[in-house]
């Protein structure tokens, strides 16, 4: 039984830049079931990181940020800075893409580490070291009672970002968020990272939001997809029910423009191509943000902004014209 | 001497010493060992790496960015390897490269029209009106409206960026194009786009391209052949198709088993080979088989593996091996697969 | 697509002037830096219309005097009009430190582009002999230079400029490293560019902003230094004054009349104030992370 754990009603994310305001977001809704794997997708710009960031206040001062996220029966986005900061990196935690540079270079990975379990968790030094040689045991970082005391430059990238998601995991988190985790990483390397990060929701039941804009990593390791597009959310379904009948013209367009193997005679199709740009967030256009570059866009598409609706039970779609191919 | 080539590689090596001082000393970055290929006149070779693979370095040796260690590069049958700057001028006009990064591959301060036309204007070729028509020519060429040469880099999305940087190589039809992860840090449907656009002008040109990348979809939409690289050294060569129907060395095996496909079922069912441990430094490449710290079927090939670099020998006609399991008619062993976990 | 706005007909670097001119007005330090500069220099621009008396009119009936309608900051020890001096020193002063900075400018810069770009013993030479001199302090390499070379406003100059050079040249050599790791750089070299035009064509005009920016943070440096340097005696020569100079005359009145060493204290101080703000909130507006 889907059991809410984080619930995000009409996130909006304004900018207010020098060169006028950017809507991020626009209006977003989501939610976070125990236990599940959600997976954001969409290419630059359509607000999945700023999304995330939001939850926890990660974003500058010149955000505006407007709607609800109740976690646990509180809303994130009205907490005070002091218990937000109990509950980030112990309650929700969050991996970033680059880990050279979300790891200090200067400490040790046992002492970034032990930082996470003493503050939260108030552990002695010896206890919270005990408990760091437990973590980089979990996220599988061979010796790991050598490799404690190691600096983040003597680590590869892969080891780096398990590091990461050691540091995520210390206090057992209920809600794991990673933006992009492994962009940065060999194919190779990823494949070892989302084992892990599927062994985390298993062992720990570690609910996790993955943010990325690579439609294999969803398809390898979510649950539910949402499909965000120019700071609004085009579509979310089961992540079988996505791949297998899209409805969406931007994700039918999305899915084409992957290159797949090809095994027939003829000549080899081109790839799917979206006509022309993502719109500019400057203004919060009043009609469906798609039009411009959709084969189906008509008068309605173009003056009025589609509201989600069922297409399928737990299938969403925000379009006018709906359906397959 | 084949003549039948566009861009010939043969022994190339390139070692950079890092860390030294005045007083010398320092260690040595074994890049690029021994690494030999060639892209025949109107082919796409792919060539595929992970990082530390060497593969960057061998589009900057063989564009004369800089100098191989040793080894011989050969450009339509000439030998660059060691010609100054000067004496590569001229030949400038043949090999031309995209870069990764649509940002940083474009200067700031120039427009976009500036960009594309310094090579005529480099070269002498054109100057004013001709040169004028060229560039708008180019642009349309590459699909951009001609107003976008009057706009700067950074007014310009990132797939608008990389058509100015394949306009800037196409300008002066070149016989050769190295491509070095063009479409890399794209978006999913502009790569796509630019890769059609690429694939549409090679067919239209007729230059031979050497095309570099970590994705293997990429490659498999793009390329005649493939080569694989590892820690310096090619361990596999194929045609496209027989590449991904027969992967023969272990390491191709295992990328082609670790990347992702967009499709949830076949995903998670398919099986698949997860390689232990890192890529090892290349500052200390390991003995003999360079993959063999990693290598799932290194039982049955110790102890040679880690005494002796295996060679790179011929499977079948047009098919190269270099694993020491694999000889030409005797095929290696397919790994030790485990079905992925199923959520 | 495209959504037709007005900013599409504007020119790109339009615009751009336009967000800088914003962000600048939102920084009120460097809008009084500015104006206090704009004000200085003009008025010493403008001194032989602007000052009511020349440098050297005497007027022995009315030494040390106090502000009156006729001197609006009173006298010095010679009955010379401290007000005139004032707008006739600053314009020397100020021309040593301009031309010292633009010397300075137009040969360090070169050197440090140079030696960033070929790297290598070249670099290796210059970085070691420009460390070497950093090791001076500005004044001290200043005074050694101006001595060396022998007293007067043109040795000052030199000497200024030269003291300034070492600063520079890792500043420029700073930018030009990080600047050929941009990946236009070796596209230029795919072109066939040759060194010389990477080097001006391409690299340089992409420093301007931080050249501007440390140009006119050496100002106020080489204006003190000028001070320093006349007050010394190895600059300009009096009676020809100069805000060195001047507080050098004040010297032996300090205890009668601290007024003659006020003035031009304070105008140094105020001037080379205006300078470092101004630099800070050009460094600011040019910098691309700033949001504001």
């Amino acid at each position: 039984m889907a059991e809410p754990l984080l619930e995000v009603s009409d996130l909006s994310v304004r900018f207010d830049t020098d060169d006028g305001p950017v809507h991020a977001v626009d209006k977003l809704s989501f939610t976070l079931n125990r236990g599940e794997v959600l997976g954001i997708v969409g290419e630059s710009g359509c607000g999945k990181s700023v999304t995330c960031m939001s939850l926890v206040r990660l974003l500058p001062e010149t955000a505006v940020i407007s709607g609800n996220a109740v976690f646990d029966g509180v809303d994130l986005l009205a907490l005070p800075p002091k218990r937000l900061r109990a509950i980030r990196g112990r309650d929700i935690s969050f991996v970033f893409q680059e880990p050279m540079t979300s790891l200090n270079p200067v400490f040790r990975i046992g002492h970034q580490i032990g930082e996470v379990l003493t503050r939260h968790l108030g552990l002695s030094r010896s206890d919270a070291r005990t408990r760091t040689i437990e973590l980089l045991d979990l996220v599988r970082i061979p010796s790991p009672a050598q490799r404690i005391d190691e600096y983040p430059h003597q680590l590869s990238g892969g080891m780096r970002q398990r590091v990461m998601i050691a540091m995520a995991l210390a206090c057992n988190p209920r809600v794991l968020i990673a933006d992009e985790p492994t962009t940065a990483l060999d194919v190779t390397i990823q494949a070892g990272v989302l084992d892990l990060m599927r062994d985390v929701r298993e062992r720990l039941g570690t609910s996790i939001v993955l943010i990325t804009h690579n439609l294999g990593v969803v398809a390898d390791i979510a649950d539910r997809v949402v499909v965000m597009y120019a700071g609004r959310k085009a579509e979310e379904a089961p992540v079988g029910d996505l791949y297998a009948a899209p409805q969406h013209p931007y994700t039918i367009g999305l899915l084409g423009a992957i290159p797949r193997p090809y095994h027939g005679d003829g000549e080899r199709p081109r790839l799917r191509e979206i006509p022309g740009r993502v719109p500019s967030l400057r203004e919060l256009p009043q009609m469906c943000a798609f039009a411009d570059r959709c084969p189906r866009a008509d008068e309605l598409s173009r003056s009025q902004v589609p509201e989600l609706r069922f297409v399928r039970p737990d299938h969403l779609v925000a379009c006018f014209h709906p359906g397959p191919e | 001497m084949s003549d039948a080539a566009a861009l010939e590689v043969r022994n190339l090596v390139k070692h950079y010493r890092v860390g030294t001082g005045i007083t010398g000393g320092g260690s040595i970055v074994h890049a690029v060992d021994d690494v030999s290929f060639e892209v025949r006149r109107g082919e796409l070779l792919g060539l595929v790496g992970e990082s530390g693979s060497g593969k960057s370095t061998v589009a900057n040796c063989v564009m004369r960015l800089t100098e191989p260690t040793s080894g011989e590069i050969l450009l339509r049958g000439s030998d660059i390897t060691h010609l100054s700057r000067r004496e590569m001028r001229p030949l400038r006009r043949e090999l031309h490269m995209v870069f990764q990064d649509p940002y940083s591959s474009l200067n700031p301060r120039m427009s976009c029209g500036a960009i594309v036309g310094e090579p005529l204007r480099l070269h002498g070729i054109a100057k004013g009106g001709e040169l004028r028509t060229r560039v708008e020519e180019t642009f349309d060429l590459v699909g951009l409206r001609s107003e976008l040469r009057y706009r700067y880099p950074h007014e310009l999305s990132g797939g608008q960026r990389q058509r100015v940087g394949l306009a800037r190589a196409l300008i002066l039809k070149p016989s050769v194009l190295i491509a070095d992860e063009p479409v890399s840090a794209l978006d999913v449907s502009v790569q796509a786009s630019i890769l059609n656009l690429l694939r549409d002008l090679q067919r239209e040109m007729g230059f031979s391209c050497l095309f570099i990348t970590h994705d293997l979809a990429t490659v498999e939409f793009l390329c005649d052949r493939v080569a694989v690289m590892y820690l310096g050294k090619l361990v596999e060569l194929a045609p496209r198709e027989e590449l991904f129907a027969s992967p023969q060395h272990p390491y191709t095996q295992a990328l082609l088993s670790a990347a992702v496909v967009p499709d949830p079922e076949e995903q998670r069912t398919r099986k698949r080979t997860v390689l232990e441990g890192d890529v090892p430094s290349p500052l200390a490449p390991p003995s003999g088989c360079r993959f063999h710290t990693r290598c799932p079927l290194e039982p049955r090939s110790a102890p040679r593996s880690s005494e002796e670099e295996p060679p790179l020998t011929e499977f079948t006609p047009g098919h190269l091996v270099a694993c020491h399991l694999v000889s030409a008619g005797r095929p290696a062993p397919r790994l030790v697969e485990e079905p992925a976990k199923i959520a | 697509m495209s959504v037709v706005d007005a900013t599409a007909l504007t020119s790109p670097r339009a615009r751009r002037r336009v967000l800088l001119r914003k962000r600048f007005l939102r920084r009120p330090m460097a809008v009084v830096g500015l104006v206090i500069v704009v004000v200085f220099v003009v008025v010493a621009a403008l001194a032989p219309w602007v000052a009511p008396y020349s440098a050297s009119a005497t007027d022995f009936n009315a030494i040390l005097a106090h502000s009156s309608s006729k001197h609006l900051l009173g006298t010095d020890e010679l009955g010379r009009d401290e007000l005139s001096r004032l707008i006739w020193g600053g314009r020397a002063s100020m021309q040593a430190g301009f031309l010292a900075t633009l010397l300075a400018m137009i040969v360090a810069v070169p050197i440090g582009m140079v030696a960033g770009y070929y790297r290598g013993w070249v670099d290796t030479a210059i970085a070691r002999i420009t460390d070497v001199l950093l090791a001076f302090p500005f004044l001290i390499l200043a005074v050694g230079l101006a001595a060396i070379l022998g007293p007067s406003l043109t040795n000052a100059t030199l000497a200024l400029g030269i003291a300034s050079m070492p600063g520079l040249i890792r500043i420029a050599r700073g930018e030009v490293l990080a600047l050929r790791e941009e990946d236009f750089v070796p596209a230029a070299v795919a072109n066939g560019a040759n060194d010389f035009t990477i080097i001006f064509r391409h690299i340089l005009p992409n420093m301007t902003s931080t050249l501007l920016v440390q140009a006119t943070l050496t100002i106020p440096g080489a204006i003190i230094g000028e001070a320093a340097l006349s007050f010394l005696g190895l600059g300009v020569q009096p009676p020809t004054p100069s805000w060195g100079v001047m507080l050098q005359d004040a010297q032996s009145y300090l205890s009668q009349d601290s007024r003659l060493a006020v003035f031009p204290g304070l105008a140094i101080v105020i001037v080379s104030l205006a300078f470092n703000v101004l630099g800070d909130g050009l460094r600011d507006i040019f910098d691309p992370r700033t949001t504001r």
